[in-house]
């Protein structure tokens, strides 16, 4: 009953505003978790006491305030763990926060689907629908072996030992989100490769303005793109080395591009995600005799700074300003 | 030349009505947005005296645009527009494979335009050219090694490897690719300029034009003008757009270039003026444009192709007689012979009639020619019988004895009475046909004999072309315009199929529609583009029965296309064009229930030993009419429909007369015409019999004094008028159409009165032939088809378990499968379940040891995505000893066997259903890699599988498995589960539905089996629909003024629950006309989550009050006098029942 995990109902495309609003949880208790884009964990064993109030009562006054300083309603589940915190979120609505008692826990769990535990994703959840285990007290009835044989050794432990309510999880502090996105929609279902170029290089300049603007370099990119029929593809890569350079972030958004191979698909959005975000005074950075490089990132610093002082559209690159 | 400085002068040198040389009419699929007829017409109108049609790819618009250019007194120009293989260009790079949305469609091969220019060597050179480009793998494309002919004009024009080497500004390339053409084609050959009004010097730009004129003058090759038409008026780019858009598979892009809007069929004030443009920016002065025109007239001029000559139209070829059996002899001599044979083997050799009859009947085959026809028709039937494969003829092929002689037809005529002049007179003109039926599961067989017999330069298949309805206008329109697809989809779903052109005026009238006509104007220009795509070709399939017979010239006046899937060779033309070209054709028809009743009888033959010969079952057998009067005739040929039903339950057939009769009577003329109810009145005696004269009691005693057949008219007429039958044939034929009636009718009145009958009787004569001459059925058609009826009911009575394994099997008729089923299991049928010990490729019977019953055992072909060679491994793999043995030795794929578990197939392995998806999941990764064992045994003898203590499928689940994978609810019927519920609301079963009274009102549930609007004679719309709830059937109706009530709910529900008043019309005749109408998947589910009184507040809902006719009183006048209901004969709006995968919920957990 000291865990609340609390969704902030952002609308979509504002994560930006999410650091401020865990600044608001962190008036109340220093651990807190960030679940990006909108969400957030918060461990409240300290504050219970230090306020004199119940989790489900701060609650309450999380969200008043969260109402009067940011205008951002949010949602709020209350349990003994993380986990159990997480779930709850699934039954709250805005104003109702929902609890999990510590000796209710079973029957909580026993009508939940699988699908709604942390780290079951769509997968797992297929294939435990497809062997009729569709609900956590299913799960946990069901012989460990069994689990085992479905979902793998380890998973399977783990899987059976959250259906049964046992919550390892800690609340671990993490200062800011871990990844920054940059969406780019097209208003029509749009086949021109360099449209869509056109939209990466937009993206991949405002993941870099963004990334730097926070001393931050990324690890990782994701390229998704979405289609007319609602689907999606999903491409990773890691890069060389850690940057928040824009034009290695374009070079690497242009190459997970380019090995989608679209021709004839109906593309409605494309999205670049930064991912594996650390601080960047701990970057590598290899250094190379060619100067272009070094040349293009003084640019890049200047431009930053010409950005800083007229707004963002201030410099920006040629193609995007036709 | 003459030299003007005047404007006046100029126009005296303006050549007389400017011919289009490069026009493409829809039938260039997804290209050209008009019809010929109305390019035809438009030429006509605009005063043009010829003009060419060049679809691209395809002949096949060609007899449509000849006729139609014979009506508005136009030339016809023929020719065709093909892309040409360029010699020596290299394979292009290939592009990665796309993730997702696949590869753009490629089309930047150089396309020519080819003119037929010498008569009929034009004509076969054109043909050739085109059947040449589509012999290769992929889309059409004409080889370099076959570009060549004589009789040919070519057009290179923009699109061509010289038009874009010239629009690359590369004439010296330009001058190196026209080399090869100039070789082949030499004087024949001609430049195209085509301006549109682009920038730029792409096609359709004037600076290509004037490139092109001034290259050609510089090559010394002539130049002609054209206008590259695509439509017929202006005003139709944005169609253009989609139809490139549905072509290439992407949206239309307002920012890239779109169709100009130019290529329209452009009168010649405008042709004049693009040639003095044209030829100013070539650098010429402006009156040089006259040559330039010239030069196009001259071009057209020099095409001299006659539609009649040299295409053919209105000549006969046969095959020749030596291929026929005629060996040296004539063919009359030989058809003769074989008829004389044919008295002989039948034993009407001492019978007088019989010789008469034969040999009258020869003198009219002789009379027209015809012999080689009937002599191809013996051949194909003789082959096929050989082949072992059941054929009966159908048709009105059936009245002629000397085709009952050679085998072609099954029923003695003279024993039946039918009639020859029905078939072929010495006045008919028209080419007779004969349709044969055979084994729809065995029809490419037979198409591959004929092949095989006449050989591939003689044979071909008939093409029919797929032109776009609403529902693919719909879907093509909204992907070019972007939409979302599921918007896309549900609009076009809710549809009925209909004619794209009345999408509007459906969404005003029909009452299943109000809902989409509320947001209709979100969609823009959807309905506006929907409706001009209306009957454009889309596609092209082969005819399902049509195949060509000729001498071996067919290739040089047909183009042939390989088809898609079998690729067999078929022309380009569909059946009616083949008619008008005098091609003969013969209709193979493919019938279910012969596949069904083969499969039937092969099933008796392998279990038991006995063996049926179904063509020699004696008539009058009395199980088999008690059947049939009980109007449980579900699965049997011609009358299992609700209304044959009900039809069959008043008539009480006992004869194979009574039969006959009642297929006649069931068409839309008699039952509109209320033919019924005067028959069955006098059949049961309770009316008087009535003749108009006692003279016409000998035809119309057979059918109680009511006209039934057409060959009773025909015998009406020619008795009263002292005309032959033949005469009399042609008089029937004549009054359908209400113009030629009334010039019959006087003719009538004289000719009677001469014979010497009063005017009294020869008004009342002409009353009933006036009123159902035209409604009345071909006896020998019906005939024909009763063969097959009383076949098929007496296999139902006798050898039930087999006949439903053919039935199920072959999926004849209008009913899904599940239906069929439960009729099986309602008639006292086992129906044992799938196990891959037991079951094989096809249904099969099976002895059911405690009962002594034959037993139904459902079929691995079934199977929801098993392939034939899967199924086919599995059954002869069998028996297998363990899960292990299956996995190893029938290899399933890992889908197909979680199918099977799901099912129970494997629950002999022991363990449950669930457990032993998990086994084979595991043997499906332990296999991953390791490569299959080959069909070797396993060792291992672990007989049983161990339990996984996985929970078991739910009884639900098991019936959700089994419609998810084998379309049926193979274990009991799925309204069994919703028993409680459906008592609790005092829901009637179809059981107990026959001791209802007339009148009452009641409440009846069931899945939807079939839903129908056919037309009617009070020119209203009538929803029928059958719902079978596991006792029985019960078929509704929902007249118009309840359908603003119901028509969605029917339409779009697959489980319904119906609130109606029953109807009686005889002992076994009862139906319920619905009032109200409800979802029941919905009902069931509120009762599961809410209990009853949230049913109850959902029965509360208010249903839209029945506003009437919407169609303000509209009528389609048929041409047989009645009317029709706009929206009536339809397929209606909502997916079949048969395509019902799914229950109405599928819970996270359930399997599949």
């Amino acid at each position: 009953m000291t865990i609340l995990c609390v969704r902030f109902q952002l609308p979509p495309m504002h994560e930006a505003a999410l650091p401020g609003l865990l600044g608001l949880l962190e008036e109340f208790t220093p651990v807190v978790e960030a679940l990006p884009p909108d969400g957030a964990l918060a461990d409240l064993r300290g504050a219970e006491r230090y306020f004199g109030r119940s989790a489900v009562e701060l609650a309450s006054v999380i969200r008043v305030r969260s109402l009067a300083l940011h205008g951002v309603d949010c949602v709020i589940g209350a349990g003994p763990g993380p986990m159990l915190a997480r779930l709850a979120l699934r039954d709250a609505e805005p104003g109702v926060t929902c609890a999990v008692p510590e000796d209710a826990v079973a029957a909580f769990l026993a009508d939940q689907p699988v699908a709604a535990l942390p780290g079951v994703g769509a997968a797992t959840a297929r294939t435990l629908g497809e062997y009729g285990l569709d609900t956590l007290g299913l799960v946990a009835a069901a012989p460990l072996s069994t689990l085992q044989r479905l979902v793998g050794a380890k998973a399977g432990r783990e899987l059976r030992e959250k259906a049964n309510g046992i919550d390892r999880g800690r609340v671990v502090p993490n200062a800011v989100s871990r990844s920054l996105a940059a969406e780019r929609p097209f208003h029509r279902d749009e086949l021109d490769a360099d449209r869509h170029r056109r939209a990466l290089l937009s993206a991949a300049e405002e993941l870099g303005a963004r990334l730097r603007a926070l001393d931050k370099v990324c690890g990782t990119l994701t390229l998704t793109v979405r289609y007319a029929d609602r689907s999606s593809t999903n491409r990773t890569r890691t890069l060389k080395e850690p940057t928040a350079h824009s034009a290695a972030l374009t070079k690497a958004a242009y190459g997970l591009y380019e090995a989608l191979g679209l021709q004839r698909a109906r593309v409605r959005s494309v999205t670049l995600r930064a991912e594996a975000l650390g601080p960047a005074e701990q970057a590598s950075y290899q250094l190379a005799f060619d100067p272009v490089d070094e040349k293009l990132r003084r640019i890049e610093e200047v431009a930053d700074r010409a950005r800083a002082k007229f707004g963002p559209r201030a410099v920006m690159p040629g193609t995007l300003a036709a | 030349m003459f030299e003007s400085p005047s404007g006046s002068r100029v126009r005296e040198v303006r050549v007389p009505g400017f011919t289009h040389l490069h026009t493409v009419s829809g039938f260039s699929l997804r290209y050209g947005a008009s019809h010929p007829e109305r390019l035809a017409e438009r030429a006509s109108e605009r005063g043009m005296d010829a003009l060419a049609l060049t679809d691209r790819d395809t002949l096949a618009g060609t007899v449509r645009f000849a006729k139609a250019c014979a009506k508005e007194g136009v030339r016809p120009l023929f020719g065709v527009d093909l892309a040409v293989e360029v010699p020596g260009r290299g394979r292009q790079e290939r592009r990665r494979t796309p993730v997702r949305g696949g590869a753009f469609i490629d089309e930047s091969t150089p396309r020519v335009t080819f003119l037929a220019r010498d008569g009929a060597r034009g004509w076969a050179d054109l043909c050739r050219l085109v059947t040449a480009s589509h012999a290769g793998e992929g889309t059409p494309l004409l080889p370099w090694a076959d570009n060549m002919a004589d009789g040919l004009t070519v057009l290179l024009g923009p699109a061509s490897d010289v038009g874009r080497a010239l629009a690359a500004g590369r004439p010296d390339r330009a001058a190196k690719l026209l080399a090869p053409w100039r070789e082949v084609y030499g004087d024949a050959l001609r430049l195209e300029a085509v301006w549109h009004g682009r920038k730029g010097t792409g096609p359709g730009s004037l600076r290509l034009a004037a490139r092109t004129v001034g290259f050609a003058a510089e090559q010394r090759i002539r130049p002609v003008l054209s206008n590259a038409v695509r439509y017929a008026d202006p005003g139709l780019g944005p169609v253009a757009d989609v139809l490139d858009a549905a072509r290439r598979l992407v949206p239309v892009d307002a920012t890239k270039e779109l169709d100009s809007g130019e290529a329209w069929l452009k009168d010649e004030g405008a042709m004049v003026q693009a040639a003095e443009r044209v030829v100013e920016a070539a650098g010429f002065r402006r009156d040089t444009a006259h040559r330039l025109l010239e030069q196009t007239r001259a071009t057209a001029a020099e095409c001299l192709v006659d539609p009649e000559d040299d295409l053919g139209i209105g000549t006969v070829h046969f095959p020749e007689p030596h291929l026929v059996g005629a060996g040296r002899r004539t063919a009359q001599r030989a058809l003769a012979s074989r008829a004389a044979a044919g008295m002989v083997l039948r034993g009407y050799a001492g019978k007088r009639p019989y010789w008469e009859r034969m040999h009258r009947e020869l003198d009219i085959i002789a009379h027209h020619g015809f012999a080689s026809y009937f002599l191809t028709v013996t051949q194909v039937v003789d082959d096929v019988r050989h082949m072992g494969i059941r054929v009966a003829a159908r048709g009105s092929g059936a009245g002629s004895l000397v085709n009952h002689l050679l085998g072609i037809a099954h029923a003695d005529p003279v024993a039946h009475g039918l009639l020859m002049e029905r078939f072929l007179s010495k006045e008919r003109i028209a080419l007779p046909d004969i349709d044969i039926d055979v084994e729809s599961a065995r029809r490419l067989e037979v198409y591959r004999a004929i092949i095989g017999r006449f050989g591939a330069e003689r044979v071909a298949t008939v093409a029919m072309p797929e032109t776009y309805r609403v529902r693919h206008a719909i879907r093509d329109v909204g992907a070019a315009l972007s939409m979302d697809p599921a918007d896309i989809d549900r609009i076009a779903k809710s549809f009925p199929h209909i004619r794209a052109r009345d999408a509007r005026a459906a969404l005003e009238e029909l009452p299943e529609l109000r809902q989409l006509a509320g947001e209709k104007e979100r969609y823009g220009r959807l309905w506006e583009l929907v409706e001009s795509l209306d009957a454009l070709p889309r596609g092209v399939a082969m005819h399902p029965c049509g195949v060509l017979l000729s001498d071996a010239s067919l290739l040089s006046r047909t183009p042939v296309m390989p088809t898609s899937g079998e690729g067999l060779p078929m022309a380009q033309f569909d059946k009616d064009d083949v008619e008008d070209l005098g091609l003969l054709k013969l209709d193979v028809l493919g019938v279910r229930m012969q596949s069904a009743m083969a499969h039937a009888v092969a099933e008796v033959e392998r279990a038991t030993g006995e063996r049926i010969d179904l063509d020699a079952v004696p008539d009058g057998d009395p199980a088999t009419y008690q059947l049939i009067r009980s109007t449980e005739t579900l699965g049997c040929f011609q009358i299992e429909s609700p209304g044959q039903r009900d039809l069959v339950g008043r008539l009480q057939p006992a004869t194979f007369h009574d039969l006959v009769v009642d297929i006649s009577l069931f068409r839309p003329g008699p039952v509109a015409a209320d033919m019924v109810r005067p028959f069955i009145e006098a059949r049961h005696g309770r009316a008087p019999v009535r003749y108009p004269h006692r003279d016409l009691e000998g035809p119309l005693k057979e059918t109680y004094g009511v006209v039934v057949f057409h060959e009773q008219i025909i015998d009406i007429v020619a008795i009263m008028t002292g005309c032959g039958r033949g005469v009399a044939d042609q008089v029937r034929r004549g009054l359908s159409d209400p113009e030629s009636q009334g010039r019959i009718r006087t003719w009538f009145a004289q000719h009677a009165a001469a014979e010497g009958y009063d005017a009294e009787t020869i008004q009342r004569t002409w009353e009933i032939v006036e009123a159902f001459g035209s409604y009345g059925f071909c006896k020998a058609h019906a005939v024909a088809f009763a063969v097959p009826t009383y076949q098929s009911a007496w296999l139902k009575a006798h050898h039930p378990a087999a006949f439903y394994a053919g039935l199920l099997t072959h999926d004849p008729g209008m009913y899904p499968k599940r239906l069929l089923l439960a009729d099986a299991r309602r008639r006292g049928v086992p129906i044992l379940p799938l196990d891959v010990n037991r079951s094989a490729v096809a249904h099969r019977i099976e002895l059911v040891s405690e009962s002594k019953v034959w037993g139904l055992r459902l079929a691995l072909s079934d199977v929801h995505g098993i392939s034939e060679a899967e199924a086919a491994r599995v059954a002869d793999g069998q028996p297998y000893a363990s899960l292990l043995d299956f996995w190893e030795r029938a290899r399933p794929s890992r889908p197909l066997a979680q199918r099977l578990a799901q099912v129970g197939a494997l629950d002999a392995f022991g363990a449950n259903r669930r457990d032993l998806q998990l086994h084979l999941t595991e043997l499906h990764r332990g296999a991953r890699g390791s490569g299959s064992g080959g069909g070797q045994l396993p060792l291992a003898g672990g007989r049983k599988t161990a339990p996984a203590g996985l929970p078991d499928l739910s009884s639900a689940e098991k019936l959700s498995a089994e419609l998810g994978v084998l379309s049926m609810d193979a274990s009991r019927n799925l309204m069994d589960d919703h028993r409680a519920f459906l008592d609790e609301l005092g829901v009637v079963s179809a059981r107990r539905l026959r001791e209802a009274r007339h009148g009452e009102t009641v409440l009846v549930a069931g899945a939807k089996a079939a839903t129908q609007t056919p037309p009617i004679r009070s020119g209203k719309r009538v929803i029928f629909s059958t719902l079978d709830d596991g006792t029985g059937l019960v078929d509704l109706a929902f007249f118009d003024d309840s359908h603003d009530a119901c028509a969605h709910t029917v339409f779009h529900s697959w489980l319904l629950l119906v609130r109606g008043v029953v109807q009686r019309r005889g002992p076994r005749s009862l139906s319920v006309v619905g009032a109200a109408a409800w979802n029941l998947a919905e009902l069931v589910e509120l009762r599961a989550e809410g209990g009853l009184d949230v049913v109850a507040a959902r029965l509360a809902e208010p249903v839209p009050e029945g506003g009437g006719d919407s169609t303000g009183g509209r009528r389609i006048q048929m041409p047989t006098g009645y009317e029709l209901h706009p929206w009536a004969d339809l397929r209606p709006a909502g997916e079949e029942p048969a395509k019902v995968r799914k229950l109405w919920h599928q819970s996270p957990g359930s399997a599949g």
